[in-house]
Formats: structure tokens, C-alpha cells, sequence
């Protein structure tokens, strides 16, 4: 009976899992019911397709390998100096990582285009369209994502380390090689799979910078076969070779990489000081500098258009607004359904965790939840209306699509919010809850103040991805549902930039109005104020 | 002679201690929350204090924790979990752990002296409680500072294990002249080992005596109610 208990508060959680499961697998299903296996031979004779796999591997490996190279020794400052702004750069990380694409698209091409700001002020001008703008794109976004998950990785140090540290009189450098690297080294083969990921998986940014077929993407050669052909059967394949190169690069970085065992000692971590140096202060502005300069211009770059007078013009556009309310119509429930996803895997994990027999399993079901990433989207959108086509649905069902895609298409990052904390929870208070017989709702109750800063992240994030996204909605597009980044795109297209770039302005405010209203109202006001996690 | 001086504010709580501790070992008693641990963090320079703290007339409050002739042994987290025992020990002389021959040896005398010279290349996770605590001493030993600062480093220890460890802490102190500042709820604890004792309430000292006093028929009134007080708790 007891048992029966248990296992009835789970059930909501494994139905989450299970949904999630099967509307992936069927999607993937229905796209292989229109392969032709036969023709795939021919496919991988044709040196096009290898070329666009050397080059998918290649830019994803440099971008990761930058973003990470550039991001350690900025983790390692902002955890060890305190200046003035340091949280309002540790919130500009927090958005930029989830930026629309687009827009930062847009910010770079200010910055760094052949008019931009960098040739104005020095004259120096950069192949923007290419692998370097490519690479500047991956970078201003992935920069600042392994900034936090690097962050993370601090916290799971002792403060009684860094006490002893202080005591020990441990410089910079020796506190990074005796303590630091020890944390670093197991967050950081997690974090060059998720880059590595992202950036092979790379859509609206190879579309937009990549500048001819010479650099291409897998992702991009699918979207061309769905879009331009409908050639389903050229896209299962290349969605198949997509998910195979992930799925091995995945497992060949697990198999080298050290095994992260997450300390139960995570609480507050108290700061104290270690031994200062010129050299460590020249090393840290340097680090901070780079920093600045590779994420704050594009930033900037996307308010100018505020003070031109097509601005306040442009917001008269009912066109716009429409665009706005499509937004919203998509990104609240997209972000709703992933994090109750979210909150289903965490459940789940967090009760494995403690049981004899599936204790192995926590890690496999965030693996599940992350292997979403492999998929690309715009492969899940096509197998879904394909399926939701054969049951009698035709394009009305294209805005649910849209909204699952882009809440599937959050997980890894709700999880990469939401997963810690919960374990943390569990290590803490498993035997307490277990000799009081606190069960399900109960605990949510007495976990909620603790927990609430990571669910308003988790929540923030998926709200500004499904705000921004540009793969799955240029797929549907044209059916009515026009989103602001689609519009923004229309616009940049029809060479309407002075319009495109006011709309860029919008679109980014009301990325951090819901990222603010999402940390405030549900993360409650120590989270708005303070942001390392 | 350690002279302390020293006021802290924290929410409401506010401290003020004024002592002068002699070298050797002196225990200090006092309930929960009176303001021991948070007298050894000011010393050890991991809390920020006001007013005076010198060591043979040497002023040490500007100073970081690294630069006060101070060791301090906490509870717990005393250890590198990713260090071997050597490697614990050794970082105490050199942090980036390039040891000459002669600090090499001095390594070694540590172990030796703690008895954990057999586990030299294992891991903190590899130690019982009272062999980890033991290599924080060697740790403290290799330092040679002529302050130790114990934070109930062996609460979570058995009796027979505490008393041992107790008897290491005082054949160090007094081999090697140490001023050794011990925090203990048991009275009995500082009669094992000797030395004075001084009593803290509210974050203040509001006793220091010879720990004779403690088995005297009629000792000190706010020693003989703090140890009505610790005995009633403790039984």
C-alpha cells in the first residue's frame, strides 16, 4: 500500500517523461516512413555531404573550444574579484547566452559589418561572412554559457577549501591549479559536449553569416531539403547523420571525461581572500577585458536605433504588434510545458537517485532530456505535422507544433537549471523527509524558497529561447503565424535594416522584461538581486 | 603573549573580547552561541574584528589569514579531498608544492610524528575521522606557527580517539612552545590536558583561570554555574 503511494505521486512525473518520449520517437518515425534507405548509399558518396560535415565539425569544435578557452579564466576572475557591475555583466551573461539570434545577429553586423563600428573607430575590418563571423556569433553566445556552467561548477567547491586557501596563503594561480582545476576539469567535458552541440546544431546563425554554401551546416542542408525541396527523404538521412555524429562525439567525450560526483556540500559558499598579485590582477583585467569587448558592443549595438527617429515610427506598425502577440501566444506556453518537463525529469531523477537498484538511472534521464539537442528541430516540427497530417490535422495544428518544439527544444536548458538544485535537495533532506513521511506536494512546500531562484532561471530561459527562436517558426511561417524574429528576418530581407534593427530593439526589451518579471515574480527578490547562479 | 582586544558586530550580536593569553594550551568554554568559534575566526583573520590584536607586541589585525603566525583547525573541511595525505601536508610549506630536500624531510618528520607515515599516498577519503584530523595536525606542525587555533577539531570523534588526539595536541604545545587556543564543551576535556581555561558568554571573556579551578570544591560563581549548567546538559 505504502509502495502503491509512492508510486501513484510519481505517476504524473513518468506520464511527463513518457509524453515526451513518444511524441519525439513518433515524430522520428513518421519522417523514416518517407525515406528511401536504398538512395542513402548515394547520398554518402556525394562530397557536398562531406564537406558539409567538415565544416560542421569543424566551426562547432573551434567555437566550443574558444567559447571555453576564453571562458575560464573570466569564471575564475568574476569568482574571485568584486567590482562595480560585476552583477549587472553576471545578468547580461545570463541573457545573452538566450538571446534571439537574430537580433545578436544583427548587434554583430553593426559591430563588426563592412560600415560597422569596428572599421568606423580603427579601421580595421573583418570577413564577418565566413567562418569568423561565424565563429564571433558562437562565441558571444557560448562565452557567456560556460561563464555560468563553469560558475556552477565554483560552487560545488567547499567553502572550507578556499578558507584553508586563505589560511594556506595560496596565490591566483595556485589556488586554480590545487583546487579550482579539480572542480573545472569535471564540468568541462559536460560543457564542450552542450557547446559543441549547440554550435553543431547551429541554424539561424550559419544561415545568416555562413554566406554561401562554401560554409554550411547539416542543420542549414536540412532546412534547405524541408523548405526549398520537401525532400523528406534527404532530410531523414541528413537528420539521422546529424543525431549518429552527435551521439558518438557525445559518448567519446563522456568516455575520456573524468566522472562528476556533485558534493553534498552546496550551500552558500562564503568568500574569503587569497593572496593578490600584479600578475594576478593583469591576468584577470585581461580575461574581464576580453570579456567585455567580445559580448557589451554587439549589446549596445542593438539600442542604437532608439534615438533614430524611424524608431517611434516604426513602433506604429500594427504589424508589429501582431508580431508581438504571436510571440507572447508561443513563448509563455512553449516555456510553461517545458518547464513542467523540466519538473517531470527532475521528480524522476530526484526518486531514482535514492533507490537501490535505479540509482544508475538519474543520469541516463538527463542524458534523455538533453538528446534533444542531437534532434534537430526543424526534423521534430516536420515528423510531428507529418504524423498530425496522416490523423487528419492539415496546418491548423502549426502553432502547437511550433509551441512543443520550442519547449522540447528548452529542456536541456530548464534541466541544466533545475537539475542541480534538486539533487541538492534530495542529498540534503532524504532521511529527513523519509523519517517524517513527507511525500510529493509536501516537499515542493518546504523546498519552494530554496528552489524558486533556479525555477524562475529555468523558466527565463525557456522563455526567451522560444521568444527568439528562428528555426521551427521559419519552417511554419508562412502560415499565418508570424512571430517578431520572423518578422524581423521578413524585414531584413526585403533590405528594410533602419525598420529590421527598431524591431531588433523591441524584440530584445521584451526579452528582459519576461527575463525580469520571470525572476522576480516567480524567483522572488534575492533572485533579481543577486545572479551568480 | 597574545593580547587580544577585539569587538565584532553581527546583526545583534554584539562581542567585545579582552584577553591576554599566555603560551601553552588554554581551553575555551562556553555554551552554544556564546561566541567561542566566532573569537577564533577574528584571530585567524577569516572574520574582520575592531580594536587590538598583538603577538609579542606585533600587531596582527591588518594582516590576511596567511601572513598571522596562525594555524587554525577547524571541524571539518581541514583536508584537499583531491590531495594525498603528503601532498596535504606539504602544501602547508609550499603552495605550489616544489619542496627542497630539506622541507621534504620536515614532511616526513610530520607524518612520522602523527603516526600516518604508512598512508603518506592516500587520499583523504581513504582516512577514519581521526586520521584525517591527524594529517591537518602534521599540516599545522610543517607550518611551524607559534599560534594553533583548535575548532572543536575532534567533536565528531569517539572518546578514546579525542582523548589521544587531545594528548598529541599537548605534547605539540609544549614540545614545540606553542600558544594553543582549544574550543570545548567539556569541561573535562581541558582537566585532561591542563593549562588555563577561560569562559565566554555573550561574546564576552568573563573568566580566565587555571583549569585547577574547574575541580576545585568551590571554584569561580560563573564557572561553578556554567558547569551546573554543562553538567545537567550533559547527562
Amino acid at each position: 500500500m505504502h509502495v502503491w503511494r509512492i508510486y501513484q505521486g510519481l505517476l504524473p512525473a513518468i506520464l511527463g517523461i513518457g509524453t515526451f518520449v513518444l511524441i519525439g520517437a513518433t515524430s522520428l518515425a513518421a519522417l523514416l516512413r518517407y525515406s528511401e534507405l536504398h538512395s542513402w548509399l548515394e547520398y554518402l558518396q556525394q562530397p557536398y555531404l562531406w564537406r558539409l560535415v567538415r565544416f560542421s565539425l569543424w566551426q562547432a569544435l573551434l567555437s566550443s573550444g574558444i567559447s571555453l578557452l576564453i571562458a575560464i579564466p573570466v569564471a575564475s576572475s568574476l569568482m574571485h574579484r568584486r567590482f562595480y557591475g560585476r552583477s549587472a555583466l553576471l545578468q547580461l551573461f545570463s541573457v545573452s547566452m538566450v538571446v534571439p539570434t537574430i537580433v545578436a545577429i544583427l548587434g554583430l553586423v553593426v559591430v563588426y559589418g563592412r560600415s560597422g563600428w569596428l572599421n568606423q573607430l580603427f579601421g580595421v575590418q573583418i570577413p564577418l561572412y565566413g567562418l569568423v563571423g561565424i565563429l564571433l556569433a558562437h562565441v558571444f553566445f557560448n562565452m557567456p554559457l560556460a561563464v555560468r556552467l563553469l560558475l556552477q561548477g565554483y560552487d560545488l567547491i567547499p567553502s572550507g577549501q578556499w578558507r584553508q586557501a586563505s589560511q594556506l596563503g595560496f596565490s591566483r594561480w595556485t589556488a586554480f591549479r590545487w583546487i579550482e582545476w579539480h572542480y573545472m576539469k569535471k564540468v568541462l567535458p559536460g560543457a564542450f559536449v552542450l557547446i559543441f552541440m549547440l554550435c553543431f546544431s547551429s541554424f539561424a546563425v550559419v544561415l545568416s553569416l555562413g554566406g554561401g554554401p562554401k560554409f554550411s551546416t547539416l542543420e542549414v542542408a536540412i532546412y534547405q531539403a524541408l523548405r526549398f525541396d520537401f525532400d523528406l527523404n534527404r532530410a531523414s538521412f541528413l537528420a539521422l547523420l546529424q543525431v549518429s555524429i552527435c551521439t558518438l562525439f557525445a559518448l567519446v567525450v563522456y568516455r575520456i571525461a573524468p566522472v562528476n560526483r556533485q558534493d553534498v556540500s552546496l550551500l552558500a559558499v562564503r568568500h574569503y581572500p587569497l593572496k593578490d598579485s600584479h600578475w594576478a590582477k593583469l591576468v584577470d583585467s585581461l580575461a574581464l577585458c576580453c570579456a567585455f569587448v567580445l559580448v557589451i558592443p554587439p549589446f549596445l549595438a542593438i539600442f542604437d536605433p532608439i534615438f533614430s527617429p524611424i524608431f517611434f515610427k516604426t513602433l506604429q506598425s500594427p504589424a508589429l504588434w501582431l508580431a508581438v502577440w504571436v510571440s507572447l501566444q508561443i513563448a509563455v506556453p512553449a516555456a510553461l510545458i517545458s518547464l513542467l518537463l523540466g519538473v517531470c525529469f527532475s521528480v524522476v531523477a530526484r526518486f531514482c537517485m535514492s533507490r537501490r537498484y535505479v540509482s544508475f538511472l538519474p543520469n541516463k534521464i538527463e542524458h534523455l532530456g538533453n538528446m534533444i539537442l542531437m534532434v534537430p528541430g526543424l526534423v521534430i516540427a516536420t515528423g510531428l505535422f507529418l504524423t498530425l497530417r496522416d490523423l487528419g490535422f492539415g496546418f491548423q495544428s502549426s502553432y502547437w507544433i511550433v509551441v512543443w518544439v520550442n519547449a522540447v527544444m528548452a529542456l536541456p536548458f530548464v534541466l541544466r537549471a533545475l537539475m542541480p538544485i534538486m539533487y541538492q535537495q534530495e542529498r540534503r533532506f532524504r532521511n529527513v523527509y523519509l523519517s517524517l513521511g513527507i511525500q510529493s506536494w509536501s516537499r515542493w512546500f518546504l523546498e519552494w524558497p530554496l528552489i524558486r531562484r533556479s525555477v524562475a532561471q529555468a523558466l527565463g530561459y525557456a522563455l526567451l529561447l522560444s521568444l527568439g527562436d528562428m528555426g521551427v517558426i521559419a519552417l511554419f511561417g508562412s502560415q499565418g503565424l508570424v512571430s517578431l524574429p520572423l518578422y524581423l528576418f521578413q524585414l531584413i530581407g526585403a533590405y528594410r535594416l533602419e525598420e529590421g534593427a527598431c524591431v531588433a530593439v523591441v524584440l530584445i526589451s521584451l526579452c528582459l522584461l519576461l527575463f525580469y518579471c520571470s525572476s522576480r515574480f516567480v524567483g522572488g527578490k534575492v533572485s533579481v538581486s543577486n545572479v551568480k547562479n | 603573549m597574545l593580547k587580544i582586544n577585539l569587538q565584532y558586530d553581527w546583526e545583534r550580536f554584539h562581542a567585545h573580547y579582552c584577553v591576554n593569553v599566555e603560551p601553552g594550551i588554554t581551553t575555551l568554554l562556553g555554551g552554544s552561541g556564546e561566541g567561542k568559534s566566532t573569537l577564533l575566526h577574528l584571530l585567524g583573520g577569516f572574520l574582520t574584528g575592531r580594536g587590538e590584536l598583538s603577538f609579542h607586541d606585533r600587531s596582527l589585525l591588518s594582516l590576511p589569514a596567511y601572513e598571522r603566525p596562525i594555524s587554525t583547525l577547524f571541524q571539518s573541511d581541514n583536508l584537499f579531498p583531491q590531495l594525498t595525505v603528503w601532498q596535504n601536508v606539504a602544501i602547508g610549506l609550499s603552495p605550489s608544492m616544489r619542496l627542497n630536500a630539506e622541507q621534504k624531510e620536515k614532511v616526513s618528520w610530520a607524518l612520522g610524528k602523527t603516526q600516518l607515515a604508512d598512508k603518506a599516498q592516500r587520499f583523504p577519503q581513504a582516512l577514519s575521522g581521526g586520521q584525517a584530523q591527524r594529517v591537518a595536525i602534521a599540516r599545522a606542525l610543517v607550518r611551524n606557527k607559534p599560534i594553533l587555533l583548535l575548532d572543536e577539531p575532534f567533536s565528531a570523534l569517539d572518546p578514546s580517539l579525542r582523548e589521544e588526539m587531545l594528548y598529541l595536541v599537548n605534547d605539540v604545545t609544549q614540545e614545540l612552545g606553542l600558544t594553543t587556543l582549544l574550543i570545548s564543551h567539556l569541561p573535562q576535556e581541558a582537566s585532561l590536558i591542563g593549562g588555563r581555561v577561560i569562559l565566554i558568554e555573550q561574546g564576552q571573556v568573563v573568566a580566565h583561570d587555571s583549569v585547577t579551578v574547574l575541580s576545585q570544591s568551590d571554584p569561580h560563581p560563573l564557572f561553578s554555574h556554567y558547569l551546573g549548567v554543562s553538567r545537567h546538559s550533559t547527562i
